[in-house]
């Protein structure tokens, strides 16, 4: 039983076809015990990575994973990295992590959050107004961004 | 939220995360939140609570890191 209604699914892949760009990676870290979103996040990111193919998913487990979680800073699940994907000439990809992260299933208002992630990275470009641009590009000290949602 | 995706993309200073907060209550509630979309800045440093333009994002976060 498909999460997206075929609907949904096409208009998502119009979007896809008219704004997505280069490939984009996305890292999806669940559990098998104590997480009650994680089979539907897998599901919602194996089904809206299947409408567009610059859209790439690698599934992983938190737990027979930890080092590739450790690596990427994931410490509960559900959680998704949204990363570039840089494919090389000779046909090998590496991610290209830019500190985009989504803790919880993207549903409700928040999938159009994630669609809009997935449009943005694979346009390399933020969008963001200049003024903006150069206060980041002055930046001397890390920061770390969490805005908290709730699904409705 | 995506303002906050737009930033890391353009610095590699930046991370940001969505947090889904009744999933993780735990966190929510470590951060006091209230209202949502709530942005906070360096686990406290800052917090802006309601969607918000660029502008006001970057003044919470020059307040947060005292510039």
């Amino acid at each position: 039983m498909p999460l997206l209604s075929d609907k949904i699914a096409s208009q998502v892949r119009d979007v896809f076809n008219a704004n997505l760009q280069q490939p984009v990676e996305l890292l999806y870290f669940g559990r098998q015990q104590d997480c009650d979103y994680c089979d539907d996040n897998r599901q919602l990111l194996e089904e809206v990575t299947a409408l567009h193919p610059t859209l790439h998913l690698i599934t992983y487990d938190l737990d027979a994973n930890a080092d590739v979680a450790r690596q990427y800073g994931i410490a509960d699940a559900p959680a998704t990295v949204i990363a570039a994907r840089d494919e090389a000439q000779d046909g090998t990809a590496s991610v290209h992590d830019y500190g985009i992260r989504l803790l919880g299933i993207p549903s409700g208002h928040e999938f159009g959050t994630l669609i809009q992630d997935l449009i943005v990275v694979s346009g390399r470009d933020s969008g963001l107004e200049p003024a903006t641009r150069a206060f980041l590009s002055n930046l001397q000290k890390p920061i770390h961004l969490q805005v908290f949602v709730t699904p409705t | 939220m995506v303002l906050a995706h737009r930033m890391a993309l353009e610095s590699p200073l930046v991370t940001a995360e969505m947090v889904e907060a009744s999933e993780f209550p735990a966190v929510a509630a470590r951060h006091h939140v209230s209202g949502v979309p709530q942005t906070t800045i360096n686990d406290g440093a800052g917090t802006l609570v309601g969607s918000a333009p660029e502008s006001y994002l970057i003044a919470e976060i020059k307040k947060a890191l005292k510039q």
